[in-house]
């Protein structure tokens, strides 16, 4: 057993810890957090814990059965299909483990981190740049391809089971004169119908 | 005269003055209870079990970045440094964004990895249980994005090895330098290190337990289906039984929800425990297969071990 006075440092340490790990916990969870335990999180405890990547919610729901929850992957190709240049998917066929797993936690970090406007266009703009050599263009569609997940019904009945994908986010990203351009596209199919003008 | 706990009642056994001792018993359990959970010596052969496994799986996320090392980081790479500040920690930094040239950046990540090596064999172990956490943190902040829940986890349980005296039983330095230490020498730093895994074991899987219970699908027993439904690399596929039957499909998500509530509380009543470890370390990782995290599975299994005790005199438990 270590001396009293070592006892009582150890303690206020782990008391501290304690403290700032269930704030982390509360501060990072998935419903947000209240101003109070942001504030003093941020002010207290981040700065220790956050380097240390300890500053972490830890709220693995495994799934919500909602779209965000499905795989994604990131595609790449040359905007102009008749350029030169290769389309690259990631993760590609040959990915496995959890090589594959970081692809598809990037490509869903491009998509999810267009809901966020401090983090609007920063990552695909990044991802589309690091892309140009290995595509060989420098005029690229950048896609995020996020699976649809299948009823339980589609499989049971028998339907062969095809991985089938909708686009979560697209953009054209160019350099033009040493400048980044990113152009935001939208899907066709999200794209509302044409309304014929109203006749009198 | 003596008051309800065998002490004595001072002031004539007035109601009132029993209050202050009351209190000071309180204060005396509370305290011995603190001290006998974070300060008894304990032995080092748990936590080096715990060492041994981390080790190999923090090596495994490790070397799950080696092949993309330059796609990622790179000078041209896809996530450059000054693109990250809104994903990373204000106060993050990485050892990576030292890394210049291509050269450099393999050369970090081969240390990295010869550190978490060691850090498995218990090779020069106090060194690199220090900086094991120092440098799997540092890949993670240099892309927060790629991280996952598996990372989340090694981290924290390089953190509490890194408290512990982890080097003192099935390791190198002990074949090398301590053949004749005695290898179940308490420490209180071992003591802390387990507890710590052991709080962190609870507090972890009830942050997950409640994440979950968020979603409806956890709820209405659908949940396992939408897990073996999502695609990727899967090891196993459930979705042909699944589809077949809703009462199966039920049956193994609230099995997921009872598992992970059991063990976030009944590891802490002693008779459950012996039963609920064996099953945890079963358990966990099929949470893991079945959620296609199977990393974080193993984290969690590893993370349960931490309950088990170290083989008593009478022989038994893990180690006997």
């Amino acid at each position: 057993m270590p001396p009293e006075p070592v006892r009582a440092v150890v303690t206020v340490i782990l008391g501290l810890y304690l403290v700032g790990l269930a704030l982390c916990l509360a501060g990072n969870s998935g419903s947000g957090a209240s101003a109070l335990v942001r504030t003093v999180k941020s002010r207290l405890f981040a700065p220790w814990m956050g380097p240390a990547w300890l500053d972490l919610g830890h709220d693995v729901r495994l799934t919500h059965g909602q779209p965000d929850d499905a795989d994604h992957r990131l595609e790449l190709r040359p905007w102009n299909e008749a350029a030169r240049g290769r389309t690259i998917t990631y993760p590609s066929a040959g990915m496995h483990g959890e090589r594959a797993a970081r692809w598809r936690r990037l490509a869903l970090a491009i998509a999810v981190g267009e809901q966020d406007p401090d983090r609007e266009g920063l990552l695909p703009a990044a991802v589309a740049v690091g892309g140009f050599r290995p595509v060989g263009a420098e005029d690229l569609s950048l896609r995020v391809l996020r699976e649809i997940l299948p009823e339980s019904a589609d499989v049971a009945d028998g339907v062969a089971r095809r991985p089938r994908f909708e686009q979560a986010y697209a953009a054209r990203v160019r350099r033009v004169a040493g400048d980044i351009q990113l152009l935001k596209t939208e899907d066709p199919a999200e794209l509302a119908p044409l309304v014929d003008e109203v006749k009198p | 005269m003596t008051g309800p706990f065998g002490d004595t009642v001072a002031g004539g056994g007035q109601p009132d003055s029993r209050r202050p001792e009351d209190s000071t018993r309180l204060e005396n359990w509370i305290s011995d209870a603190w001290t006998r959970f974070w300060f008894t010596p304990a032995d080092p052969r748990p936590l080096a079990l715990i060492r041994i496994a981390a080790g190999c799986l923090a090596l495994a996320l490790w070397w799950s970045y080696a092949a993309d090392l330059e796609t990622w980081f790179g000078a041209d790479g896809m996530l450059p440094s000054r693109s990250l500040g809104s994903w990373r920690s204000p106060w993050g930094g990485s050892v990576f964004d030292l890394a210049a040239t291509p050269r450099m950046l393999r050369g970090i990540h081969l240390v990295g990895g010869v550190v978490l090596l060691a850090l498995a064999a218990g090779l020069f172990t106090p060194v690199a249980s220090l900086l094991a956490p120092l440098v799997f943190a540092s890949i993670l902040q240099r892309g927060p994005m790629l991280a996952g829940p598996a990372d989340d986890l090694v981290v924290l349980i390089l953190w509490c090895l890194a408290i512990g005296r982890c080097g003192d039983a099935f390791s190198l330095d002990r074949l090398f330098f301590a053949r004749h230490a005695n290898p179940s020498a308490g420490s209180f730093r071992n003591r802390i290190a387990v507890s710590l895994l052991r709080v962190h074991a609870s507090l972890l899987t009830i942050a997950a337990l409640l994440a979950q219970l968020k979603g409806d699908v956890w709820w209405d027993g659908t949940a396992a289906w939408w897990l073996a439904a999502r695609g990727g690399d899967r090891t196993i596929d459930l979705t042909g039984p699944l589809a077949a039957s809703l009462y199966a499909t039920n049956l193994l998500t609230h099995a997921v929800t009872l598992f992970e509530a059991a063990f976030a509380i009944g590891v802490w009543c002693v008779p459950l425990r012996r039963l609920l470890v064996p099953v945890a370390v079963v358990g966990w990782p099929l949470v893991g297969l079945l959620a296609g995290e199977p990393f974080w599975g193993l984290g969690m299994a590893i993370l349960a071990l931490a309950f088990r005790e170290a083989a008593d005199r009478t022989g038994g438990g893990i180690l006997g």
